[in-house]
């Protein structure tokens, strides 16, 4: 079994990294990549060569090529920097021609000057994107030359709560392990994925911070900061990273009594991925409360008016567009005075919670019911149920205490699958009712092609469901022990 | 009772050889039993004219959303549904009959072609997929590591890398869909296998291809058409979709999926831009799905016993 498991989870990462690797070579090489710069505000106001110097800088940034300019050539290659600098004398001819061996392209900027690059081979895009995806905090981290002095080391204590929490000195991050009110409730800065940087939208934040950050107004509360002062303050002292001694101002060491002084703020409203989350599970809860009885009165009733009714209604789901449906859906909801835009009313209000999560919840419930109904009405002519019939059980207590129990099994293995298809499937809804999910911001990354983005997602959609399959299958044995995943020889 | 009331009757050698047993067509059958559902006939009618509209229609409209003949026009525009423009006229002053089905045919080609395409590759891949046992050893791995993933996702990655338009639209679809038909087929392959027929067949020496067309194929015709019915709609469904969250066809082109996305805003001040579209992608839907299921009922020989 722990055999089987192993291997499970090492075939599932490796089609994560297969799919994920794919596209990246798709995204970076198949897409013309001026078009990042479509909704870019800073290039439109450049022209000329700092024009082309600030989008080579920009793709190298991006991870598309490895740009060189001439003094950075003349720096790697040149003992005569000088002489080298000057275009058309040897020196520089020299080494443009030794980067032009190297494989590098050579352009020239309007003024004459050479500079020099080379895009990425496929394999150095992914290695490059996997090299740099996980990042493991160690007291080594900080490189700050006006701090030589820094203590390194870890330290157990009490945080500003007074609640134990793993700090570190010499890390990225003060607290490497700590324990609040909010869900999960023991949170950790040890490990980090990092998917690159937001572009052009969000600029300069990561991908990773702008979808799991709080979105909305900053929220001030009383915060006491470590050096002792008392202040009203939106900063979450859980999340201070280190700032380099030159760039610290009076405020930072107001507040703070070490670097630990770059931190997140508070927010109103949670990130996109909690918001994700919070509908799909909500809508999960939903969907297998109409689907669970519908589906079991279903197979009771087979074959009787009941039973047809509800048919038609699968069949109705399936065949009608779900955009269609969730705008049907949407202008009843509107007859109740619901409102069709999430924003309208946001996070506060309970009215701008029923139609998204009843619209999800209502467009999962065909699938569900057709095969709930299925396994209910297989089971129903297995022997034990003839048994049970011939010791004078009524048909509703063989249902529910005998038939329920076997059926449930293939029903509880879905459950983590339609978790996922609940946060994935939700970009329409989403997209429909404006509601700052992941969901909507999948199609918005694409239309602003921000690739770094589309592969952040990609990847969290791909793990989140490949995985939820693999939870789904342990649940299975989980209450079932009968059942086994493994096959012991004798295989076909 | 006497003898003479008797006569004698010649004996037919030919009666004799004759197997007395019920004419049996398949596909009389299939026909017969298809058109005995009121619906089915009634949604046969539906889907057949929206074909012949779909397709009709446009070569005469010559309907092309970059050509805004009135757009200064004011008077032309938002003009309800009337006698003369049955469907009204939209935010620039074209006739919506002409761009609905000029988007109409688009999203029809689309779903057409691109069911075409993965029930083909589904089903050739399917049966060789589910009768070699070799094949299914690596054509296993592969789904594990295809199927898992979100379609919608692999759909839309698809359409960022390869740009919209109608071929790439087909390609995204069919590429990310295929697998799915063909593991389906696979599993229908599987149980019937190893069927005496089959082993029969195998013993006496008929190559795998013959025995996949003779024996299996048959077998299949309903599944199929299953797959079928289920795919067409759901293409569609997916056009919309793309089109709404703006990765599918371009505003260059007419698609239901855009026009419901440029009229969503027009939802309180001239809804019928955007609820005739909305209609007319469900009226395709629906009677292409309930066409389909019918017919693959009727193709199932189990239902063809009176």
């Amino acid at each position: 079994m722990k055999k089987y498991i192993i291997n499970r989870v090492i075939r599932s990462i490796l089609a994560i990294l297969l799919v994920v690797s794919i596209a990246i070579v798709m995204l970076f090489t198949m897409i013309s990549r001026t078009l990042v710069f479509e909704q870019d505000a800073t290039i439109k106001k450049l022209s000329g060569d700092k024009r082309t110097i600030y989008a080579y800088n920009k793709w190298e940034d991006l991870g598309y090529l490895d740009f060189e300019q001439m003094s950075a050539m003349c720096k790697e290659e040149s003992k005569d920097f000088g002489s080298c600098m000057i275009t058309g004398s040897d020196e520089n001819n020299r080494v443009v021609s030794l980067y032009k061996d190297k494989g590098y392209t050579i352009q020239y900027l309007n003024d004459g000057t050479p500079f020099a690059s080379r895009d990425y081979t496929a394999l150095e895009l992914i290695s490059k994107f996997y090299s740099r995806l996980i990042k493991i905090d160690n007291p080594t981290f900080v490189k700050d030359e006006d701090n030589k002095d820094l203590k390194r080391g870890y330290s157990i204590g009490l945080d500003h709560n007074n609640l134990p929490a793993i700090m570190c000195s010499g890390c990225e991050y003060q607290y490497q392990l700590y324990v609040d009110g909010k869900f999960p409730f023991i949170h950790q800065n040890i490990f980090r994925l990092d998917f690159g940087h937001s572009f052009p939208t969000s600029q300069g934040i990561p991908t990773i911070d702008v979808i799991s950050t709080g979105q909305g107004k900053t929220v001030n509360k009383q915060v006491k900061f470590p050096s002792g002062n008392v202040s009203k303050s939106a900063v979450d002292l859980h999340t201070c990273k280190y700032k380099a001694s030159s760039t610290l101002d009076h405020l930072d060491k107001n507040k703070f009594n070490n670097n630990y002084a770059n931190c997140q703020s508070n927010y109103d409203s949670p990130s996109m991925i909690s918001t994700s989350y919070m509908f799909g599970i909500l809508s999960i809860l939903l969907s297998y409360l109409i689907a669970l009885p519908a589906g079991m009165y279903m197979a009771r009733k087979k074959g009787k008016w009941q039973d047809k009714v509800g048919i038609a209604y699968i069949n109705f789901l399936i065949a009608v567009p779900s955009l269609a449906f969730i705008y049907f859906v949407k202008l009843l909801g509107q007859g109740f005075g619901l409102p069709d835009k999430f924003p309208q009313l946001g996070y506060g209000n309970i009215k701008s919670y029923i139609l998204p999560i009843l619209i999800l919840a209502l467009l999962q419930t065909a699938g569900l019911m057709t095969w709930i109904r299925r396994y209910m009405v297989d089971q129903s002519n297995a022997d034990y149920v003839k048994f049970a019939k011939a010791k004078g059980l009524s048909q509703r207590e063989i249902f529910n205490r005998h038939i329920l129990k076997n059926a449930i099994l293939p029903i509880v293995n879905g459950i983590p699958a339609s978790i996922i298809l609940a946060i994935s499937g939700s970009v329409i809804t989403e997209s429909v009712f404006a509601i700052p999910g992941m969901g909507k911001m999948l199609p918005d990354a694409i239309k602003s092609y921000n690739n770094n983005m589309v592969i952040t997602l990609t990847f969290i959609f791909t793990s989140l469901s490949i995985f939820s399959l693999l939870f789904g299958d342990l649940l299975m044995i989980f209450i079932d022990p009968r059942i086994q995943l493994s096959t012991k020889g004798g295989t076909r | 009772m006497s003898d003479n009331k008797f006569t004698f009757v010649q004996l037919e050698e030919s009666a004799s050889e004759h197997i007395a047993s019920p004419q049996y067509s398949y596909w009389k059958s299939v026909f017969r039993k298809f058109f005995s559902s009121k619906l089915a006939i009634f949604m046969l009618i539906v889907a057949f004219s929206v074909l012949l509209i779909a397709f009709i229609q446009p070569i005469f409209s010559k309907y092309n959303p970059t050509i805004m003949p009135h757009i200064n026009d004011r008077t032309m525009k938002y003009i309800r549904p009337n006698a003369t423009y049955w469907f009204g006229t939209d935010d620039v002053g074209n006739s919506l009959f002409d761009a609905v089905w000029a988007g109409t045919k688009n999203s029809l080609i689309i779903s057409l072609i691109a069911t075409a395409i993965t029930t083909v590759l589904g089903v050739i891949v399917g049966m060789f997929w589910g009768y070699s046992k070799k094949m299914d050893q690596i054509m296993i791995q592969i789904y594990n590591v295809f199927a898992n993933i979100p379609f919608t996702l692999l759909v839309m990655v698809l359409m960022y890398t390869f740009g919209q338009g109608m071929a790439q639209l087909i390609f995204a679809l069919s590429v990310t869909s295929w697998l799915g038909t063909a593991y389906f087929i696979r599993v229908q392959v599987m149980i019937i296998r190893d069927r005496e027929y089959n082993l029969a067949s195998r013993c006496l020496g008929t190559p795998t291809h013959r025995i996949l067309k003779q024996n299996v194929l048959p077998y299949l015709v309903s599944v199929i058409v299953t797959a079928i019915s289920r795919d067409v709609p759901l293409f569609i469904s997916y056009e919309v979709f793309l089109s709404f969250i703006g990765v599918g066809l371009s505003q260059k082109e007419a698609s239901l999926g855009g026009m419901i996305q440029k009229y969503s805003v027009y939802l309180q001040s001239a809804s019928y831009l955007f609820w005739i579209p909305v209609c007319i992608s469900a009226f395709i839907s629906v009677s292409f799905y309930i066409v389909g299921q019918t017919l693959a009922d009727a193709s199932d020989p189990r239902t063809h016993m009176v």
